[in-house]
């Protein structure tokens, strides 16, 4: 029990808003950023990523506590920390980790100025929210809590190993306006998804009079989705285990098809509004499913003796195997190989930006014209960022400040509020060395002086050539 | 002006990155944390009539009845590892009158007697039951001999009985067990 409680408490490192890249989004200087909008403006004419590290992404967090919290230096006892976190915490909290590895990525404009841009990445995604009663019952035990109905419910989490394969098309359709559409193909390699679960469990005084108590299982309707697991249950050692996954890398996993859509629209000069939708889609698994379902009501009165009237030597009334054999009745734990679909994490991002710069004074229009569009050398921002989780949408608001200087470096500067963190500063920059380009995106740096204050940080970065038209 | 900026800035965004760290913090703590959770869980239960104890065949008296059952998570190991102490809540309720002697014996796989306790349940009659309370706190070396055992008999024994005796010896029960869960 402990080993879990450090898994949670450990999982801290990453945004708290999963797959938030708040500081790439509009960093239109690394390709990478047409991942995050197809509509986005296309600077370059060509881009080919260095393989396997093009884009080097995680992150991954926990909404309602950081590692300080639990293991800093304190005179109060660790357990009274813990106790008062479980306390503190809702369900809705979360525990998330996400990691993506571009394995390819290229792009390139045709002569009717449409860029075509693909590649390959791979993407590993947890989410686990906090099972807040489960917790209480595990810490706490239920004697505090007679007629408190436990919410069986709470249990809810999702884990997804994927490849993606994808290609996208992106133009400047009129002066203003620049649309894209990228199409994904999935290939799931592990699944393992409990959501939409219920059921109470609740301990209460008996009023019938048959014991002292009633412990009530009531509606359980629990559900464990697992893809790519069974498979792997028999295999010897993590070489075989290791080896099988990569085996269904190249589409021989579960498949699954997704769309991502773009657009940039250029208000006025020195206005711009984004907007992107991403992982429109969803994976069907049906190869190698597993599926456990426990359903059910039962209610526990202990164990009726009657006392039976047994000859010498005969065997006594096998009265717990009766009550174990009514509690798989009443509440069966079925495993089964049905067919399920996994939604992708559906994610919104939007923006709208005001561009300026004259730092050469005067009049100049200081904004850096690379092809498709204009960039202006100074903006500042605003990013809406939603991504649609088991237990709802969870959102996030940005504002950022961006800043070319000369013709080979672009940073970007932002602050992040979600419902979980007020006090996230980005920072990321954008390197160009001839063809040559570099990205680095953090966020959450003001934690990095104890990065266990942080409940989240957030890491990417990448390299790429890049071609410019001349 | 412009282009000497690059220079701190990338180098803010690299040290940030590359040179953060963990510190004011002790990992050494989780050898501390222990859940302590105390949990209610019913345990047996019954009812035995006056005639229970007369054997209208026979027309003889049975002065003890004897029942077992399992109890197969109390020598779990997890259970052995982990109780630190069991309070036992017997409820009787006795319209019969007369006193009762009643013996739990906790017994291990091998039915060896890991840990005895009884009680006396006052008489009672029909018109007024009588309620005996009786609780068993377990602990320290207790609690090890205890969880050595995964079934009970319980034995009902009666002074006297005979045709004519009347009422119900009603038992109600729980145990409180408190945990500390430690790695």
């Amino acid at each position: 029990m402990k080993k879990y409680c450090l898994l949670f408490f450990a999982l801290w490192v990453g945004v708290a808003i999963a797959q938030n890249k708040q500081v790439l989004y509009g960093l239109t200087d690394a390709p990478q950023s047409l991942m995050l909008n197809p509509g986005g403006i296309v600077p370059q004419k060509k881009h080919f990523g260095i393989p396997f590290l093009s884009q080097i992404h995680f992150n991954g967090g926990a909404s309602g506590v950081s590692v300080f919290d639990i293991f800093g230096e304190s005179d109060v006892d660790i357990n009274t920390r813990i106790h008062n976190k479980i306390f503190e915490l809702n369900p809705t909290d979360f525990f998330t980790a996400t990691q993506q590895l571009e394995l390819l990525s290229f792009g390139w404009k045709n002569k009717s100025g449409i860029y075509f841009s693909g590649g390959v990445y791979e993407e590993l995604d947890f989410i686990t929210y906090f099972p807040r009663d489960l917790a209480i019952l595990a810490w706490e035990g239920n004697r505090d809590y007679l007629d408190y109905p436990f919410d069986l419910g709470e249990f809810s989490f999702t884990a997804d190993l994927l490849t993606v394969y994808h290609f996208g098309a992106n133009k400047q359709v009129t002066d203003r306006l620049t649309l894209g559409a990228r199409v994904k193909l999935y290939s799931g390699l592990i699944s393992f998804s409990s959501t939409d679960n219920t059921g109470t469990f609740t301990t209460s005084l008996d009023e019938d009079g048959v014991n002292v108590y009633d412990h009530t299982v009531e509606n359980a309707d629990i559900t464990v989705n697992t893809s790519g697991y069974a498979s792997l249950k028999d295999l010897d050692g993590a070489g075989e285990v290791s080896s099988k996954v990569l085996g269904r890398s190249f589409f021989g996993g579960d498949l699954g098809v997704g769309l991502d859509v773009g657009a940039t629209y250029q208000v006025t000069d020195r206005i711009t509004a984004t907007a992107s939708i991403l992982d429109f889609g969803a994976i069907f698994y049906g190869k190698d499913t597993e599926n456990y379902q426990a359903s059910g009501d039962y209610n526990l009165n202990g164990i009726e003796l009657i006392f039976p009237s047994l000859a010498d030597g005969e065997a006594a009334l096998p009265y717990f195997d009766n009550l174990e054999d009514d509690l798989e009745r009443e509440v069966p734990i079925d495993t089964l190989t049905n067919s399920y679909t996994r939604f992708r994490p559906l994610k919104v991002n939007g923006s709208l930006e005001y561009g300026f710069g004259d730092s050469f004074g005067g009049n100049v229009c200081d904004c850096l014209n690379k092809g498709t569009g204009g960039v202006w050398q100074q903006a500042l921002g605003a990013q809406f960022y939603s991504i649609v989780r088991p237990k709802g949408p969870q959102y996030a608001g940005t504002l950022y400040y961006r800043r070319t200087f000369g013709s080979f470096l672009t940073g970007k500067v932002t602050y992040t509020v979600d419902a979980f963190s007020a006090s996230n500063l980005g920072l990321g920059a954008v390197v160009d060395i001839g063809k040559f380009n570099f990205y680095i995106t953090a966020d959450n740096i003001l934690r990095y002086g104890n990065i266990a204050k942080a409940k989240s940080v957030s890491l990417q970065l990448g390299f790429n050539i890049k071609i410019h038209e001349q | 002006m412009k282009t000497n900026l690059w220079l701190p800035f990338a180098m803010i965004v690299c040290l940030s990155t590359l040179l953060s760290c963990v510190k004011d913090t002790d990992f050494d703590q989780a050898d501390e944390i222990a859940l302590t959770p105390v949990v209610e869980l019913d345990l047996i239960y019954f009812t035995l009539t006056a005639p229970d104890f007369f054997d209208s065949i026979t027309q003889t008296p049975r002065l003890t009845i004897v029942d077992t059952t399992e109890i197969r998570f109390l020598d779990d190991s997890g259970v052995q590892e982990n109780l630190k102490r069991a309070e036992f809540l017997f409820n009787f309720t006795n319209s019969i009158p007369r006193s009762f002697e009643v013996d739990f014996q906790f017994l291990s796989e091998q039915n060896d007697t890991t840990y005895t306790t009884q009680t006396t349940v006052n008489e009672g009659t029909v018109e007024a039951p009588e309620l005996t309370l009786f609780t068993e706190n377990v602990e320290g070396e207790e609690i090890l001999q205890l969880t050595q055992a995964n079934k009970v008999v319980i034995s009902v024994s009666i002074p006297s009985a005979d045709q004519s005796l009347e009422g119900m010896l009603n038992l109600q029960s729980k145990t409180t067990y408190f945990l500390e869960i430690k790695d």
